[in-house]
């Protein structure tokens, strides 16, 4: 679904760059992109809708190479939340904000679009009628990020999707996502600094440090390779940094449950 | 991220010249391209725009300004053209007279609007409203707005580029080839553009009032903008060039 193939990018005026970045998700994957501030990140996420192209090497998405495809071509089967939703929001209230996204995409009817809309706005449990431009930083993100699901985009690009939101509205709108990536088979890329977020949703993680790929794996193996959390700057859920500190039987535990469980079985064995 | 306006660094002369200086010198060139009526020297005046720019070490940045007002002059030349009807037909319904007043309206534009933006890119904004303070006595309170108002420019531009850019990612067909369409699609924009800068101009006043905006005096600064005899050299030869070019 997502290609890079040996990217290489500069800003223009700017010193910072990506390098050697390779890697390829397939359809269905629900993969995290983590690193310090100013690795790349938000640059990586432009690149893959073409918003910016690569000096050298290609990126694929969806099955368009960006350097020869029209952005607004490619968005039809991306969906992009910026990390500053101010820019992305353009309407006055939620609902119009909501229907402006589908009413870019041609191929479904009036009703079909109500019906999306209606649907997203009672998951995501926004007032339809709300002044956009009024909200609160959380409920501007949650808007914006609802206009970018309405479509039901075969590629869902996110930029740090929860930042400004409490813990409920947090994994209610992080369930809604998984959801998604389960019941539609849509590809999830999401940047995120909350690493128990990473832990618990993500298949993959994609570690990025001073414009360079340093590890992708899975999030239980990235978070227990202390080289890579070291250049990335990244710090394991403490979940797994306890287990790890445990060791033994520990070593391999993720949650507080599984934790619970060799506890018990420990216990019984030596009772 | 360097918008064509943002501060440049150097060592030239202008960058060294008293900020105070740099207003006259430009305000002068200004006067003269308005005064002069000779279409030779207001293309030197041009000239001498772009000379100005190359010697404060801003060449790439100054010839980018003067190509973008290249393109305004082309479009500002044809409508002066069309709508001048005196003198000889040259071609179809196009006149001497008219193509000579619009080469004189073009180079007094451009003449007048190029040592304005190079003054700007040579100058720290800071500069620019400390020594507005010191030297003229203007009060501080004007002399920010006036700042504030210029260094809003290149901020409005970037948030207009990061909006069309957010908006094309949205499946907005930005990316048209077509100008009109194009046109039509940035309109509806200027309401969240509007929206988001009144409020950073809100959040702008309300953080200078909470650091002691309205504490602040004329002897607050603490840098002093003397000048020099290269300033007042400056300032004597450009003012006879304006004399110079209202005699022309
Ligand atoms: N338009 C631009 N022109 C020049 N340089 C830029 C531009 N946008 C970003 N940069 C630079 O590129 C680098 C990477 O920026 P990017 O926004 O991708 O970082 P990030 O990993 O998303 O950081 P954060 O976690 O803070 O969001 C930064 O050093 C930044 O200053
Ligand atoms: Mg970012």
């Amino acid at each position: 679904m997502i290609e890079f193939k040996n990217v290489y990018f500069q800003y223009p005026h700017g010193g910072a760059s990506l390098k050697n970045i390779d890697f390829k998700v397939e359809k269905g994957e629900f993969v995290a992109l983590v690193g310090e501030n100013g690795a790349g990140k938000s640059t990586m996420l432009k690149l893959i809708n073409g918003i910016l192209k690569p000096i050298n090497g290609d990126v694929v998405t969806a099955g368009f190479n960006t350097k020869n495809t029209k952005i607004s071509q490619i968005a039809k089967h991306t969906g992009f939340l910026f990390q500053n939703p101010d820019r992305q929001i353009c309407c006055q209230s939620v609902k119009e904000e909501i229907m402006f996204s589908l009413n870019l995409l041609n191929d479904m009817t009036a009703e079909e679009k109500e019906e999306r809309a209606e649907k997203i706005i009672n998951a995501f449990s926004l007032n339809p009628d709300e002044n956009t431009f009024a909200m609160s930083r959380g409920e501007k993100q949650k808007t914006a990020l609802a206009s970018a699901l309405a479509s039901e985009p075969e590629v869902l690009i996110l930029d740090e999707p929860t930042t400004g939101l409490d813990y409920r509205e947090c994994t209610a709108i992080m369930d809604f996502v998984k959801k998604l990536n389960k019941e539609k088979n849509i590809t999830v890329f999401m940047v995120c600094h909350d690493m128990e977020i990473v832990m618990d949703y993500a298949d993959r993680v994609i570690a990025l440090a001073q414009g360079e790929m340093v590890d992708d794996d899975t999030p239980e193996n990235i978070f227990r390779k202390k080289d890579v959390l070291k250049k990335a700057y990244l710090l394991p859920p403490q979940i797994t940094e306890l287990a790890s500190l445990l060791g033994g039987e520990f070593e391999n535990c993720d949650s507080a449950e599984e934790i619970l469980e060799v506890l018990k079985k420990q216990r019984k064995g030596e009772l | 991220m360097t918008g064509v306006l943002d501060y440049s660094k150097g060592n030239s002369i202008f960058h060294n010249m008293n900020p105070v200086t740099k207003i006259i010198i430009a305000l002068c060139i200004c006067v003269a391209a308005f005064g002069a009526d000779n279409l030779l020297f207001l293309a030197g005046i041009v000239a001498l725009d772009l000379i100005i720019g190359i010697i404060s070490g801003i060449k790439e940045k100054a010839f980018s300004i003067f190509k973008g007002f290249v393109k305004i002059s082309v479009f500002l030349f044809v409508l002066q053209v069309l709508f001048v009807r005196s003198g000889n037909t040259v071609f179809l319904f196009v006149t001497d007279d008219g193509i000579i007043l619009a080469a004189k309206i073009v180079l007094r534009l451009m003449g007048a609007a190029l040592p304005l933006t190079y003054m700007l890119t040579v100058t720290k904004v800071s500069d620019l409203s400390n020594a507005l303070v010191k030297v003229c006595h203007v009060p501080y309170k004007y002399a920010f707005t006036i700042t504030t108002a210029v260094r809003f420019i290149p901020v409005f531009i970037n948030e207009l580029d990061a909006i069309i850019e957010a908006q094309t990612a949205r499946g907005v067909e930005f990316d048209t080839k077509n100008a009109f369409a194009r046109l039509k699609l940035i309109l509806p924009l200027c309401v969240p553009l509007l929206m988001t800068s009144v409020k950073k101009a809100d959040s702008s006043a309300v953080s200078a009032e909470l650091r002691g905006f309205y504490l602040r005096k004329q002897s607050s600064g603490y840098k002093e903008y003397p000048f020099k005899a290269a300033d007042i050299l400056a300032i004597i030869l450009f003012i006879a060039f304006a004399v110079f070019g209202i005699l022309m």
